[in-house]
């Protein structure tokens, strides 16, 4: 590989690892304080880019309850994918509700909550489908206005291209990490919400209501969910309404890489996937999860607690 | 119901399963009293401190504090009423420094809401500078105010034991649950921990209960004791009335 190539792929890596990081962090935020994995997450992402699609473009496509449909107003994409990702934030805030909340007030076994928000997320995906069709929907190339569509550095006779699409991504995901390292390190709900992290029985008898800060934690889920959902979308297009099964797996596979519960571990392991899949020739690029996995594997047999995870030897 | 006692427990039980862990306890507490709560392991000291703080939901009977009821409400509601406790198994947020912990309790009770903290709205940032400065005393009193950036989880057990008193203090509470206080310290650090409780007591105007082991400690610290044994309430009254009894000799020594 020539530095030139190694030049490219590491920004094309850095750029789609920014947001398996942001991804990811919606799963280790809950997974922090309800210590479950919320298996919804995915379909969030892939509402979050609906919303966004529709809300930047104003139409649908084809199939579906909404074929044809126009709506009378279109938002610029920074406003639509802020609002896209607000909205899908409320939507993590109905799936606490609907799959988390219930089962924990009658105290089920926490395991059961990966089962119901598995049914949130499959009856997610099927109104997705119902509603807008299962075709591929890209978004305009004129979508961002008048900036040009990519940047081409030149190396002598070598070529590297980085698609204006990669620097909104690694940008949007650098500003949204600086404001929840702020938002998580710095405030009085970060605090709080690192409490009821650590021990919410005891944040619990020291005044936190605890079910506020789970309420909000899923909607910084959810927002991250959809964010990333619409920042993929913008680049590769939404494949459907089950595009986001295999990045929700993804995102799995990355947050177990980085360390169960590690912020920091959730952006290393985000960065760690994105590079590896860059990495692979283009000619193998069908095999890009395979590889991404065998990563995971490889590192978990030399940190079987993640990157940056703790181990658990104190806890018995 | 006379309003004159500041708790009051009435007809308390809890059953897990088939095992009556709490059964049908009565006591009232009065104002400014250090009220201590003995028993043999598994008497269920800790399950009444926990139905007391609503961590547990009660099977029947009632708690209330100033005639107010307790039973019922969340954990953060009855902390929210003045309730502050620590725990034998102490818990702190290891993660967070010593300063941060004796924070947290405070933030839940200031005023103004999270968003313009988040924002750092003036308003906010005030009360910020009042919780910081409490924080530093509360700090000051345990002892702990030069290892505040500190992780709690690297403090000694003492340590730990003392900020976790901290922490409670930073409630504001009126009434103070401390769940085996000395276990684990050395017979000077027990006078030590006896002087501060009542010093704390003074200082706040605090009425503490205490679940103890160390019989020495209770008898020379409480005003009142109540015994339970087998989830029953069996002896309650002055250290030494309590120790001339014979069910709590029984219970001790083990009846016949």
């Amino acid at each position: 590989m020539t530095a030139v190539q190694f030049l490219q792929n590491f920004l094309n890596g850095i750029s789609i690892g920014s947001v398996y990081a942001i991804f990811a962090l919606g799963y280790t935020l809950v997974f922090s304080i309800l210590g479950i994995i919320n298996f919804a997450h995915g379909a969030v992402f892939t509402l979050g880019a609906y919303l966004t699609y529709s809300l930047a473009v104003g139409q649908f496509g084809i199939g579906g309850l909404f074929a044809d449909l126009q709506l009378p107003f279109h938002f610029s994409f920074p406003f639509a994918l802020l609002t896209g990702s607000i909205l899908s934030g409320f939507a993590g805030v109905l799936v606490e509700r609907c799959a988390f909340r219930p089962l924990r007030k009658r105290g089920a076994d926490p395991l059961l909550a990966l089962v119901s928000s598995l049914g949130v997320a499959l009856v997610t995906v099927n109104v997705l489908q119902y509603l807008v069709g299962s075709e591929i929907y890209s978004f305009p190339s004129d979508v961002y206005g008048d900036i040009r569509p990519a940047f081409v550095l030149h190396f002598g006779e070598k070529l590297v291209v980085i698609r204006t699409v990669q620097i909104i991504i690694f940008s949007v995901c650098m500003v949204v990490l600086a404001l929840l390292g702020y938002l998580i390190g710095w405030t009085r709900i970060g605090k709080a919400l690192r409490a009821v992290a650590e021990n919410a029985a005891t944040a619990s008898l020291l005044g936190i209501n605890v079910d506020r800060f789970i309420l909000y934690t899923f909607f910084l889920s959810g927002f991250l969910g959809g964010l990333a959902g619409s920042l993929v979308g913008t680049s590769f297009g939404i494949a459907g309404p089950y595009f986001g099964v295999s990045y929700g797996l993804k995102g799995l596979a990355v947050i177990v890489m980085g360390g169960l519960g590690s912020i920091p571990g959730a952006v290393l392991g985000g960065m760690v996937i994105g590079l590896a899949e860059a990495f692979v020739p283009s000619e193998y690029s069908a095999y890009k999860e395979a590889v991404a996995f065998a990563f995971l594997f490889a590192a978990l047999l030399i940190r079987p607690q993640g990157l940056l995870g703790r181990s658990h030897i104190q806890k018995v | 119901m006379s309003m004159s006692h500041i708790l009051q427990a009435d007809r308390l039980s809890r059953n897990f399963g088939g095992l009556q862990a709490v059964d049908n306890v009565s006591f009232t507490v009065e104002e400014g009293e250090i009220f201590g709560l003995i028993g043999p392991n598994g008497a269920g000291k800790t399950t009444l401190f926990n139905l007391i703080t609503g961590l547990t939901p009660v099977s029947s009977g009632t708690f209330s504090y100033r005639g107010k009821l307790l039973t019922g409400l969340a954990p953060h509601c009855v902390a929210g009423q003045g309730i502050g406790r620590t725990f034998q198994n102490i818990r702190l947020f290891k993660g967070l420094s010593a300063l941060e912990n004796v924070k947290i309790p405070q933030h839940s009770r200031t005023g103004s809401g999270l968003m313009s903290g988040v924002l750092g709205l003036p308003a906010s940032r005030h009360e910020e500078r009042v919780v910081e400065e409490k924080a530093w005393e509360l700090l000051k009193l345990v002892g702990l105010s030069g290892r505040a950036v500190e992780l709690a989880g690297n403090f000694s057990y003492g340590d730990q034991r003392r900020l976790e008193i901290g922490r409670a203090l930073a409630l504001d509470p009126k009434v103070l649950l401390l769940d085996e206080p000395a276990a684990g310290m050395n017979a000077a650090e027990k006078h030590t921990l006896t002087a501060f409780i009542r010093e704390i007591r003074e200082q706040f105007h605090l009425t503490v209960l205490l679940i103890e082991h160390h019989v020495p400690l209770v008898m020379g610290l409480c005003d009142r004791i109540a015994v339970l044994n087998f989830g029953k309430l069996i002896a309650i009254g002055a250290p030494a009335e309590v120790q001339q009894s014979q069910a709590v000799i029984d219970a001790y020594l083990g009846a016949e």
